[in-house]
């Protein structure tokens, strides 16, 4: 019970640092939001504002998963070195990666926000939609298809963190494979809201995907202090 | 294990292996209906040809008497006359009535050894009225002899001989399955232990598993043009299939980019856990409960109907020991690598 509540409290920790860091910091974050929105804006200029609802979902995908990428895989960046090996004797790993997998839920929902309203904005609904279709499944499955991507990517920048050289370019090779089955479930949910589809044909999806990101945080809780340990 | 049962295991998977490969190739698959021509019937006398696959149905010597063909619509059965019997087709003559229960024609052949071959919607009339067959059209159901074909495959439409392709696709999967759980289980090890040669053990089954799941994925496309007409679709189960060969091509990668650091080992074998987990949801979990083309899904765990015939179980069992058997030898061929290049390095 001790134990629970000092690794609770380690992770708040850890998350307030993070996210204190980005404020300060600043550039971070703003890279992020800008890499999102200059991305939106060449989609809305290669879409030349006529997109079906097919190549609007796989545009914002791409984008999506790209500031992912950007947002997340440097995750582990500051703990190297003298630092990592301070924290390896005073931090408690499952508090640390729980901080890291909140900060990043945290930043993943802002990201969210970004890319779906800069998409709505310049590229505006998909062309040829009879109805509105179901904007509140759109948001639901971006946001799930995101938490389910950062879940799977601090796993994969805390694999990469270890590795001495290149790790920003291999935490993308091993990420991609890892998030296919999630981005598959995403953007069929993602067309079926655009697309009007009955919930009852698309309930499986957010659920599947739900269910894969408790699987895939969890398994990142149990192997990282393998990782972390050295 | 000392060497004359190592010698047995491997001796005796490569002797099942030839057993399969000469077996599979040579046995003869039953005969099936394929088409019938034409398949569009006006009303009135018509001619129509059934044409089969697979063992011939009938000698050149066949006497027509022996034979009866029926074609059914809905419960009625329209009666037939035989005016040629080859190998491999039979051509009747049929007088179509004005009114059918449906426009869609099923076709029975009755055959004195073959026993009884089917075609689904064989033929259509598109100008049918609805309504009984008249009764001077209708047949008695003919009378079914038993099937005296030997050892032979069953005719599944649409695979037809194709079904040979069910020795080398499906065991090769089942001994990546089965390596890739060494693979697993050895990385738990690792990480509990800390153990170097555990680690050689995982990075052995990975790549054997590896070599597998590209077997299965080329053998698993060949068949999906055979019977899906495309070289790859969008499925469940392929989705699946690729993305587990990409995520253990990433296990490589990474040894790949750790170099000589020496902790290597832990981290692949971190990696490794979470691999399979994926490739348990991936091919075993989510392919159930959703749609697939690929046999064996709606939340059947076995291969349903195929694994119902004998004969093909008599080639198929052999078959998943004797790729299990080849694949483990490789693996073990693989770990004696790397456990040879760990001692010349450290010299």
């Amino acid at each position: 019970m001790a134990q629970a509540r000092h690794t609770l409290s380690t992770a708040w920790t850890v998350a307030r640092l993070e996210w204190q860091l980005e404020w300060r910091q600043g550039h971070q974050l703003a890279a992020v939001g800008l890499f999102a929105i200059a991305s939106v804006y060449v989609a809305f200029q290669a879409a030349d504002q006529r997109t079906g609802a097919a190549a609007w979902t796989a545009m914002l995908w791409l984008v999506y998963l790209f500031s992912g990428f950007t947002a997340i895989g440097r995750l582990f960046d500051r703990e190297r070195g003298d630092v990592r090996r301070y924290l390896q004797w005073t931090t408690d790993p499952l508090g640390l990666i729980l901080g890291k997998l909140f900060h990043s839920v945290l930043t993943t929902t802002a990201l969210t926000a970004v890319v779906l309203g800069a998409f709505v904005l310049f590229l505006g609904w998909p062309q040829g939609m009879d109805g509105p279709g179901k904007p509140g499944i759109l948001v639901l499955g971006a946001w799930l298809g995101g938490f389910s991507m950062t879940t799977t990517l601090v796993f994969v920048s805390a694999v990469a963190s270890q590795v001495r050289s290149g790790s920003g370019a291999l935490g993308a090779v091993l990420g991609l494979p890892l998030l296919l089955p999630q981005l598959i479930l995403a953007t069929r949910l993602t067309r079926g809201a655009l697309m009007d589809t009955p919930w009852a044909m698309l309930v499986e999806f957010p659920l599947f995907l739900a269910a894969m990101s408790a699987g895939t945080a969890t398994l990142a809780c149990i192997l990282f202090p393998y990782i972390w340990r050295a | 294990m000392n060497g004359a049962a190592n010698w047995i295991w491997k001796g005796g998977g490569i002797a099942l292996l030839a057993y399969v490969i000469l077996r599979g190739f040579s046995t003869p698959l039953q005969p099936g209906l394929v088409t019938a021509k034409p398949s569009a019937l006006e009303t009135g006398k018509q001619t129509v040809t059934l044409k089969a696959v697979g063992q011939p149905f009938a000698g050149s010597d066949a006497a027509l008497e022996d034979f009866s063909v029926v074609l059914r619509s809905r419960s009625q059965l329209l009666k037939t006359q035989i005016k040629a019997v080859q190998p491999h087709d039979i051509t009747v003559e049929v007088d179509v009535p004005n009114t059918l229960p449906s426009r869609a024609l099923d076709a029975y052949v009755f055959t004195p050894a073959s026993g009884t071959l089917f075609l689904g919607n064989a033929c259509f009339v598109e100008e049918a009225a609805k309504g009984d067959i008249p009764a001077g059209f209708q047949s008695e159901r003919p009378i079914e002899k038993p099937p005296q074909l030997g050892f032979s495959f069953p005719f599944q439409p649409n695979i037809m001989e194709s079904i040979r392709n069910l020795l080398w696709h499906v065991p090769m999967w089942f001994a990546m399955f089965f390596i890739m759980g060494l693979g697993f289980v050895a990385s738990l090890v690792q990480l509990r232990t800390g153990s170097i040669d555990w680690d050689f053990r995982a990075e052995a089954a990975v790549r054997t598993g590896i070599t597998f799941g590209l077997l299965g994925l080329a053998t698993g496309s060949l068949w999906a043009r055979w019977t899906w007409g495309a070289w790859w679709v969008s499925d469940p189960q392929l989705n699946g299939a690729l993305i587990t060969v990409l995520l253990y091509s990433g296990y490589l990668i990474l040894r790949a980019a750790m170099g000589e650091d020496d902790r290597v080992g832990r981290l692949a074998a971190v990696y490794n856990v979470f691999a399979f987990v994926m490739l348990v949801i991936l091919l075993m979990v989510l392919p159930r409960y959703t749609e697939s083309l690929h046999p064996g899904k709606d939340g059947n765990p076995g291969f349903n109907k195929y694994d119902l015939d004998n004969s093909l179980r008599a080639v198929f069992y052999p078959a998943v020991i004797g790729w299990g058997a080849l694949c483990y030898w490789m693996y073990t061929l693989r770990l004696r690598m790397n456990r040879v290049a760990h001692t010349l390095l450290s010299r």
